[in-house]
């Protein structure tokens, strides 16, 4: 199986075409084996009490940042099916619909990164040494963002960054209804832009599935509560991150 | 690339019933090459642009040939040849815009042997993919044609996503103005298609130009006797009046009220990569009388939404006036 696929260019030279899409049952599999394994360990665990949703609502999320998760999360799930709907088989008019969302998806990224430089905590994702021992102790509790929460976060930053960036070239490159397109990139530049954009994706998918997984764990599920309505219960506070760091970290 | 006057190492299958072939097109997919009269395949196949393991020749199937009446129109058969339905009487007297179209295909050589079912499915012309090249349109991720030093003169005016071929066939044109149904078999059963929903455009489907999926056989083509012996009209523009494509054509059927325009179809081709239908102008049409007077009323209205690339603007005033041919009294 192949990683990249290759052409001849007009002049007879090969460059690249882009990514394998052979790649994308890889990462399917792989993703289905994690969540798999993932779900039959924990399931084997004896599971903690869960704390309790009542009593005193801790604002977790502000209003802002949910809209912008959400349309970011419905953005995102519009571009991975009109972008790999048509890659599997299943043909429609798929163009318009993707590069539409791809703008969403780009306004919504800018208007979290301006919101996180200027209005938000933005060191409160960063991944420090002592985050580590998280991972190792129980007794180690985190502040507002676990360093596995942190890790998705840092890697779906870069993904959708480089996602992003390369779909704005692909993006030059056809007719909008703002300019027409130039064909200007030479062949073997426009292959490593659409291997970036397709190995992007590619590893978007597998961040997806684990993020919509984790989401769905019956233990995690008050997070995504929070990401619907904005709160945690102070019990939860306590059971799953450290009260005092908490303030700090908060936006 | 190289160029070849022997076909490549293949093999060839020769079933003589249909049943048979659709297990092979099933067994083959993607694989496997349909063969009728063979003026697209050979080409393809002597270039080495194609490199299909199996071709399934139709041309012995007894069911696939043929023109039969119908309850209500008459069926064709994929494999009758172009010359067959010059010829024949029932399409002449009923669907003569057919017969127009199928007489301006390639060659009589051609036509004596290329099959409305090969006419139909017929690939795309643009040379820089016939050429080989990865383009769009052959899974790669670029036009050629559509960049600043690409040669474009036949290529699309309306409805172009990414690549910019046209629709090469000239019975296609006619069967979209006559609401044909093809008849696509597979292992699984039957689909009747609308002749306009067949033919499919680059921003659906840029690798293929007809809805056929892999498994599927083109068996028939039925013509519905609602335009029997309306009023016809088509005109093919091409470089050469013979062996070559349309630069631009027009296929129309009309119902007259008396003198005046009742319904009507307008259909063009060689303008977008399926058959392009004139709604405006088949509006604008409706109770209009045939003169110059109409055409020049209503020609206008064929190249509205119209985007030329650097070489074909010309086909604009080409459309406009292949309408104003076809309104005149």
């Amino acid at each position: 199986m192949d990683l990249v696929m290759y052409k001849n260019d007009v002049w007879g030279r090969e460059v690249i075409l882009g990514v394998s899409w052979e790649l994308l049952w890889v990462v399917v599999v792989a993703a289905f084996v994690v969540i798999a394994a993932h779900a039959i360990i924990v399931g084997n665990r004896k599971q903690a009490p869960r704390p309790s949703s009542e009593g005193k609502h801790i604002e977790r999320h502000d209003g802002k940042d949910r809209i912008f998760h959400w349309v970011m999360a419905a953005s995102v799930m519009v571009l991975l099916v009109t972008g790999i709907f048509p890659i599997i088989g299943i043909e429609f008019s798929w163009l318009t619909l993707h590069w539409v969302a791809g703008l969403v998806l780009t306004a919504s990224v800018v208007f979290h990164i301006v919101r996180s430089l200027f209005w938000q905590d933005l060191a409160s994702m960063n991944i420090r040494p002592s985050d580590l021992k998280e991972t190792f102790s129980t007794a180690k509790k985190p502040g507002k963002y676990s360093i596995e929460q942190k890790g998705m976060h840092a890697a779906v930053t870069v993904l959708v960054l480089l996602v992003i960036g390369s779909g704005l070239v692909m993006f030059a490159m056809i007719d909008t209804p703002w300019w027409e397109r130039t064909n200007s990139l030479s062949e073997a530049t426009l292959g490593w832009v659409f291997l970036i954009h397709g190995l992007s994706t590619l590893a978007l998918i597998a961040a997806i599935s684990l993020h919509i997984y984790f989401s769905l764990r019956p233990e995690k599920l008050f997070y995504t509560r929070s990401m619907i309505k904005g709160w945690i219960s102070e019990e939860e506070l306590k059971a799953h991150h450290d009260p005092d760091k908490w303030p700090k970290d908060s936006a | 690339m190289p160029s070849y006057d022997v076909m490549p190492d293949v093999q060839l299958f020769q079933p003589a019933e249909v049943d048979d072939a659709l297990n092979l097109v099933d067994q083959y997919g993607k694989d496997g090459w349909i063969l009728g009269g063979g003026q697209d395949t050979y080409g393809w196949l002597k270039d080495r642009a194609k490199h299909p393991t199996a071709l399934i020749d139709l041309n012995g199937i007894e069911a696939l040939h043929g023109i039969r009446e119908t309850v209500d129109g008459i069926e064709i058969g994929a494999t009758t040849t172009l010359r067959e339905i010059i010829a024949s009487p029932l399409i002449n007297r009923d669907f003569e815009l057919l017969v127009r179209a199928a007489s301006r295909v390639a060659s009589p050589q051609i036509r004596n042997v290329g099959t409305l079912g090969g006419n139909v499915s017929q690939d795309a012309r643009c040379w820089y993919y016939r050429r080989g090249l990865a383009c769009y349109r052959a899974g790669g991720n670029i036009c050629y044609a559509d960049s600043p030093q690409g040669m474009n003169r036949e290529h699309a005016l309306f409805d172009a996503s990414r690549c910019v071929a046209i629709s090469p066939s000239d019975t296609a044109t006619a069967l979209v103005a006559l609401e044909a149904t093809m008849i696509a078999r597979s292992v699984n059963g039957s689909r009747n298609i609308a002749a306009e929903d067949f033919f499919v455009g680059p921003a659906t489907h840029i690798t293929n130009m007809t809805s056929l999926e892999s498994d599927e056989i083109l068996t028939a083509v039925q013509i519905p006797s609602r335009w029997a012996g309306s009023r016809f009209y088509f005109e093919k523009v091409a470089d050469r009046d013979v062996w070559d494509f349309a630069l631009v054509s027009i296929a129309v059927v009309m119902k007259m009220d008396g003198d005046t325009i009742a319904k009507s179809r307008f259909v063009c081709g060689g303008v977008a990569c399926t058959p392009y239908r004139l709604l405006d102008v088949e509006k604008a049409a409706r109770g209009k009388t045939l003169s110059d007077e109409s055409g020049d009323a209503i020609a206008a209205l064929a190249s509205q939404g119209a985007k030329p690339l650097n070489y074909n603007h010309f086909k604009i005033p080409l459309m406009e006036n292949l309408v104003r041919r076809a309104m005149r009294g």
